[in-house]
């Protein structure tokens, strides 16, 4: 929708010659946000190993609010009509009420600003889960959601999505408070297209959300955000 | 008769800490001053439009703003009016320009002074003479005409312009300029004005002040004795080398180029009168009415120009909220101000990008954009355009704010400029103009045509609002093609008094709390209470 044209010179070159032909959103079950200047502006300054922090900072929250604005435009909602002041009927939507947010400590962490900045004192569950990469095991360490949230819609905040065991396993935390599957939805700002299948296979409910499809995310993003590099 | 009562409300064009300066500056001079003597050392005075206030009544006038000076369609109306003074020196000219000033009694006037057209003196020698007053001050050379003609022209188009100031101590000009803008009437005094033909030409209205050469002799001496401090002998040197046969010269020659002579200067209350008349007619040949459009035709199809954000839910539901009569004030604000933001990412799109490349830590390049504009600053409409300029601030960092205040006048519904205050030099810079609704889009024009007149370019403006009616957006889509238009939704009518429908009634009143609900006069039992 937006006004630009979809430069494809503009696609970032990645690691082969022959992924970056492909358009990963036709083969995956994933929703992207559409590309336009800013958003491409907004991952070219939180990639460049050369910007500030404050800078990388700065853009990641406006990158992390586009992500989850996206997210909530996927919640349950009704149509409904109100009037306006000036006594003239308006036709428009209600969302329904009984979401809440998940994040996966810690990168999942930096979202839970934007969501509670789009939604004033939504609920916030947390899961702390560390998978190590040698044996490909993750393992649950920590997790509290709010009691009801088997009734709730899911937005679970993990922003750089790479192999999906993480993910998978936080999943399988939220089954255990039993959660439906159909009402969690995946926010993350880059993602790689081996993760988005594994989550696919594993889960075909969940809904996915993604900035940007790339075989290499910026894996530094957590370190530059909290200032831990 | 000077006017000894400081001017109560008039806007100011430049920095805070400029007009201190200047301030200081004239209050640092001789501490023994004589009354109803001019008395500054800076040429800045008064070339800046003065808004007048009644000096008879108690009551506070919020003072006229200006009306519209271009034509429904976005082109220029007619031309200000300029008006040239000229006389000896001491002549009484600035007191003429005032009592003529306080007599038409319109605000939005530009008072421009010859002596901030002073050259400067640069050289040691030069500077040596001054002292002693062996310098020519009053030769035609002494001058800068081509700046002269330069901003009186430019006043003309109605741009914005940057005086020069003059300081008579240093005998230099100031390092800062003074920003004029927007003057429905433009009063040129100086003791040289009718000499060069171009500069004649400007001017509408001539009129030289004619008071005899001992009254000026004894002005002048007082003047620079007391206020500028020079020695009698050296006053009197340089009138007798210079200055008067300069005015025999030079200035008493041009007084046959005059439209109206004015002897006795300022006390004359008869020509003043008469000269103030003639004005006031000029005047009401050039009053312009601007046509505010309710409707659109049928099947009149969206202008290219315009940009909807897209109807997502989010969008949807939010709007849907603050439609709601119902929803209290701080619902309001808070999804207002979502929405705000959904917008202004949407808006900041359609800035011009370039490709960029960048290392990344992973080892890769990685083909992303950059801003490949000159500079972006933000203009709010006040009072309700104000409202977005957090959203607008949480989007860009380190942006320039401006203000403009355009309200609309009861009697005659025109839209009317009250105050301005603009960044400098944004000539080359993209502008997002906020306003959070526009109806008919007679303010929006008049900010834009703001704009316009401080040289930005129509293609780099993009007019952001939440909500716009369909006969605003083609009045301003047909006057300004180039501008982009952003909005959250569009409804399609106008009601007789200007309101949208269905609309969102009046942002301004409902999330700042001007609106009458919950009135205190309303509540009857205790305002404090525990519970």
């Amino acid at each position: 929708m937006s006004n630009l044209d979809l430069d494809t010179s503009r696609t970032p070159s990645p690691t082969t010659e022959a992924e970056s032909k492909l358009d990963y959103s036709a083969e995956l079950d994933v929703q992207v946000l559409s590309l336009t200047d800013q958003i491409r502006r907004l991952q070219t300054i939180i990639r460049d190993i050369q910007s500030s922090r404050s800078d990388f900072v700065f853009s990641a929250d406006r990158l992390i609010r586009l992500v989850v604005e996206e997210g909530l435009n996927q919640l349950p909602y009704k149509e409904t009509t109100v009037v306006t002041p000036n006594g003239v009927e308006y036709k428009g939507l209600a969302f329904q009420k009984g979401s809440c947010g998940v994040s996966i400590i810690r990168s999942g962490e930096a979202m839970e600003q934007g969501l509670r900045d789009c939604c004033r004192s939504i609920r916030i569950g947390k899961i702390l889960i560390q998978t190590d990469e040698d044996t490909r095991k993750a393992q649950v360490y920590y997790a509290k959601v709010p009691p009801d949230v088997e009734k709730r819609t899911v937005l679970l905040m993990y922003p750089i999505l790479t192999h999906g065991l993480t993910v998978i396993e936080a999943v399988k935390v939220l089954l255990e408070h039993n959660v439906q599957l159909e009402n969690i939805i995946l926010l993350t700002l880059f993602a790689t297209p081996c993760g988005i299948r594994a989550i696919n296979k594993a889960y075909p409910e969940i809904r996915i959300n993604t900035s940007e499809i790339h075989p290499t995310p910026p894996l530094h993003f957590c370190k530059k955000y909290f200032g831990t590099d | 008769m000077t006017i000894d009562r400081e001017i109560l409300i008039r806007p100011r064009l430049h920095s805070k800490e400029q007009e201190e300066e200047i301030l200081t500056s004239v209050r640092s001079g001789k501490p023994n001053r004589v009354r109803n003597v001019r008395r500054r050392h800076l040429s800045t005075g008064d070339s800046e439009p003065i808004i007048r206030n009644r000096s008879d009544s108690t009551k506070t006038i919020y003072t006229a703003g200006r009306p519209p000076w271009y034509k429904s369609d976005g082109a220029d109306g007619p031309s200000p009016l300029v008006i040239g003074i000229c006389g000896g020196s001491a002549s009484g000219k600035t007191s003429v320009a005032k009592n003529v000033i306080e007599g038409i009694d319109v605000p939005w006037v530009v008072l421009l002074a010859m002596d901030s057209f002073y050259k400067g003196i640069t050289t040691e020698k030069d500077k040596a003479l001054a002292k002693t007053g062996d310098y020519n001050f009053d030769h035609p050379d002494a001058f800068d005409w081509e700046a002269m003609i330069e901003i009186i022209s430019k006043l003309k188009e109605g741009k914005n312009v940057e005086v020069p100031i003059y300081d008579f101590n240093t005998h230099s000009r100031c390092a800062e300029t003074k920003t004029v803008y927007g003057a429905t009437i433009i009063i040129f005094e100086g003791i040289m004005t009718f000499h060069l033909e171009k500069l004649r030409e400007l001017m509408d209205l001539k009129i030289f002040v004619d008071t005899e050469s001992d009254i000026r002799l004894a002005r002048r001496l007082m003047r620079d004795i007391s206020q500028r401090g020079r020695q009698i002998n050296d006053v009197l040197n340089q009138y007798n080398r210079f200055v008067k046969p300069a005015y025999e010269k030079y200035i008493a020659p041009t007084i046959s180029h005059a439209d109206i002579v004015v002897p006795k200067g300022g006390s004359n209350r008869v020509a003043i009168d008469l000269i103030v008349k003639h004005i006031r007619r000029e005047l009401d040949n050039r009053k312009y009415r601007v046509v505010r459009k309710t409707s659109i035709p049928r099947n009149c199809s969206d202008p290219a120009s315009l940009h909807l954000l897209p109807q997502t839910r989010q969008s949807m539901g939010i709007q849907t909220i603050i439609r709601d009569r119902n929803t209290p004030r701080n619902e309001f604000i808070f999804y207002s101000e979502r929405l705000m933001r959904l917008v202004f990412e949407y808006a900041l799109g359609f800035l011009p990008h370039e490709a960029h490349t960048v290392n990344t830590p992973q080892g890769l390049q990685y083909d992303g954009v950059r801003f490949s504009g000159n500079g972006l600053c933000g203009v709010s409409i006040l009072r309700a355009g104000e409202t977005m300029e957090k959203a607008l601030m949480k989007v860009t960092k380190d942006i320039r704010l401006g203000k403009i205040l355009i309200q609309n006048n009861p009697d005659t519904k025109n839209p009317e400029l009250y105050f301005l205050r603009l960044p400098r030099g944004i000539a080359d810079d993209h502008c997002v103009l906020m306003d959070a609704s526009i109806a008919t889009g007679a303010a929006a024009m008049m900010a834009i045509r703001v704009l316009l007149d401080h040289d930005v370019r129509e293609e780099n403006i993009l007019l952001v609002s939440l909500l716009m009616a369909a006969p605003g957006v083609h009045a301003i889509a047909y006057a300004y093609p180039k501008v982009k238009i952003i909005t959250a939704a569009v409804d399609k009518t106008v009601s007789k008094d200007f309101h949208i429908l269905p609309g969102l009634g009046n942002f301004g009143d409902r999330y700042f709390g001007t609106d009458a609900n919950d009135l205190m006069t309303d509540i009857k039992e205790e305002p404090f209470s525990s519970d």
